[in-house]
């Protein structure tokens, strides 16, 4: 009876979920934030295993519309003090600005290209966006379960939405408790595997989950980038004037 | 022994509290076609030094050019390329909406790439490498009130710079031998005479978004003119420039279609009450597409870009007698971003000029080394007017390779 007892249990853990419900929950799991601040690092290992670093301070302003961020870079030297400001949109396409301190230049940026790689990584800059679950459209069904690291895991896929992503389809994996995020396989526009990326290191602030570290492998040119979070604190006040343009040349 | 010791921990715990960050370097120009009369090469040492400092709603900052040209010591004929130059020394104090500005700093006005035709608070200094828009910082103060998508400036520059130029026999020396130019400016009022700037910023979030500004000045021109202290019959002269006032308009803008800017500059000039030069306008469109492709890590970039300038008054000074090169020209490029960890990218156009049949062609490659040495390297070919006595046919039909080695601190 007790055997049986912890079975029910065990199967109840992991009940029936549609696709796109598993995207909102696992959505959820990290909401609510409203505002984050945090030291990035950011290395970067090529095919050879030589490695270089990246370092980068990031803001990030939640909205319903879609998130504000404001990124500058530390370093490499030659490029320390430029920034990215992106303001995310789910119906259109993002508006992004770059600022350039050598020549104390704000420049637009045309954001449809968001496949391209960021700095050098194999991070996109469509990787690097906010998730929302409208930006993605879902297949039919109950989500499947399977096995990560010995623990049962959420199988979900998604396809996105925009034609002008890098990506054709998304398999996640997803913790059944907590609905976080813990591995993304993505698919190019050939429908071949292109990158893996392996999501650890979360902890909660504030009681909102926050991730710590990324591992993006591309399993095609066998280079690997990681990115981790330092320093990481929410709901720190920052508001809409912290990300209006003129912070890119403060 | 008390107020010493005050003064030093203060001064450690501001020296612990300053961003420093720059450059020092070497770059050269090689020329394999270049009149013989010129130096057919030019090697330049340079450093870069910025200063900054913040305490609450207060931001001071500083930053230092110098530059040594290896002729102006190893050879007799000096070419004035060597310089220590003050580009920015001013404070600033922001609150919630606003912000003050007292001092010398360098300002970015523009949307195109080749020419910046409303960037004219700032003069260029000539004795750097013509094609590196080399600016020299302007005193001014100025008042700025920031709205949630907007920006609205008043800056009054107080004081109107000489432009110095390098020297014959320099490459870019675009005078005859028998002309000596004097950096000396002559101005049409008070060189103090305070140049006024009234500048309205913002963005639309139509469904093609636009960035707009536009700017109104009173003050001196940007465009100045020489005049010669004696005849020009082959005899030593000296030209000066001279600058005049003037009202201006001005606008750049930049609309996002898709993966496509599209760009606009331009400027209306109202000449005030100078008997050689006439109103005038001058205007500039681009476009810079980007690609992507699957069978590529990088980036694909097309760029265009058309630059019109007119005066109003055929009797004054025309565009060859102001030296202006960007009339009736288009500029054709492409450039490949590499995505790659050094931030490498590849860049390559011809400029056409329509009016007076020239062509500038030009290559240039940008790649990092390690984590703090920057590469530049550039080929340049230009063939000038053979009908008309346009800048680059002064200049005479040059061919350059340049190379630029930075290391970043």
């Amino acid at each position: 009876m007790r055997i049986f007892v912890a079975v029910m249990l065990m199967v109840v853990s992991v009940y029936a979920i549609s696709y796109k419900e598993l995207a909102q929950k696992s959505d959820d799991a990290t909401a609510g934030f409203d505002d984050a601040q945090s030291q990035m690092s950011m290395t970067l290992i090529n095919a050879s295993g030589q490695q270089r670093e990246r370092l980068m301070a990031m803001k990030v302003l939640e909205g319903e519309e879609g998130d504000k961020s404001l990124m500058e870079f530390l370093s490499p030297a030659d490029v320390k003090g430029t920034k990215f400001l992106n303001y995310e949109h789910i119906n259109k396409e993002d508006d992004q600005w770059l600022y350039l301190p050598a020549l104390k230049r704000v420049k637009r940026i045309a954001s449809k290209n968001k496949s391209g790689a960021f700095m050098g990584s194999e991070f996109s800059y469509e990787d690097l966006s906010a998730f929302n679950v409208d930006k993605y459209r879902y297949p039919e069904g109950e989500v499947p379960t399977g096995t990560l690291n010995g623990k049962t895991v959420y199988l979900g896929e998604s396809i996105p939405v925009s034609k002008y992503s890098g990506y054709t389809k998304l398999k996640t994996w997803i913790d059944p408790k907590t609905f976080l995020i813990l591995k993304i396989e993505y698919y190019d526009r050939k429908k071949e595997l292109l990158k893996r990326a392996v999501f650890e290191d979360y902890k909660q602030i504030k009681g909102i989950w926050r991730m710590g570290k990324i591992t993006m492998s591309n399993v095609q040119n066998d280079k690997k980038t990681v990115l981790v979070w330092n320093k990481e604190r929410i709901k720190t006040g920052l508001s809409e004037k912290d990300f209006q343009k003129r912070m890119l040349k403060r | 022994m008390r107020p010493y010791a005050a003064v030093l921990i203060l001064c450690a715990s501001l020296y612990a509290e300053v961003a420093v960050k720059g450059h020092v370097g070497i770059e050269g120009q090689w020329y394999m076609q270049l009149p013989n009369s010129k130096h057919q090469n030019n090697i330049t040492a340079f450093e870069s030094l910025e200063l900054s400092y913040e305490q609450e709603a207060w931001r001071f900052q500083a930053a230092l050019y110098a530059q040594q040209d290896y002729d102006d010591v190893a050879r007799s004929a000096d070419n004035e390329r060597t310089f220590v130059r003050l580009d920015e020394l001013y404070a600033t104090y922001e609150s919630d909406d606003t912000m003050l500005l007292a001092g010398r700093n360098i300002r970015f006005w523009g949307a195109l790439e080749v020419r910046n035709i409303v960037d004219v608070l700032n003069p260029v200094d000539l004795r750097s490498d013509s094609f590196n828009s080399d600016k020299m910082g302007a005193w001014n103060l100025a008042y700025t009130y920031y709205s949630d998508a907007s920006e609205f400036s008043i800056m009054v520059k107080l004081y109107e710079e000489n432009q110095p130029m390098a020297a014959y026999p320099y490459a870019y020396y675009v005078f005859p031998p028998f002309v000596t130019y004097n950096d000396s400016l002559t101005h049409e009022s008070s060189r103090h005479r305070p140049s006024i700037y009234l500048s309205y910023v913002t963005s639309f979030d139509w469904e093609y978004p636009l960035d707009s500004a536009v700017i109104f000045e009173n003050g001196y021109d940007s465009q100045r003119y020489f005049l010669a202290d004696g005849p020009l019959d082959g005899r030593p002269v000296q030209f000066t420039q001279h600058a005049y006032l003037v009202n201006k308009m001005m606008s750049y803008n930049t609309m996002v279609v898709g993966a496509t800017l599209l760009k606009l500059e331009a400027v209306y000039t109202d000449v005030i009450d100078d008997r050689r030069i006439a109103d005038y306008y001058h205007l500039g469109v681009g476009a810079e597409y980007t690609m992507t492709f699957d069978t590529l890590d990088g980036d694909v970039g097309l760029l265009g870009e058309y630059y019109r300038y007119g005066t109003f008054d055929d009797a004054k000074y025309s565009d060859l007698d102001l030296y202006e090169t960007f009339q009736n020209d288009l500029f054709l490029g492409m450039r490949y971003t590499f995505n790659d960890v050094d931030n490498s990218s590849l860049i390559g156009g011809i400029i056409v000029d329509l009016d007076y049949d020239e062509r500038v062609y030009y290559v240039e490659y940008e790649s990092r080394f390690g984590d703090a040495v920057r590469l530049n390297f550039d080929y340049r070919y230009s063939d000038p007017s053979h009908k008309y006595s346009t800048a680059y046919a002064l200049l005479q039909q040059h061919e350059r390779l340049g190379l630029r080695l930075s290391y970043y601190f």
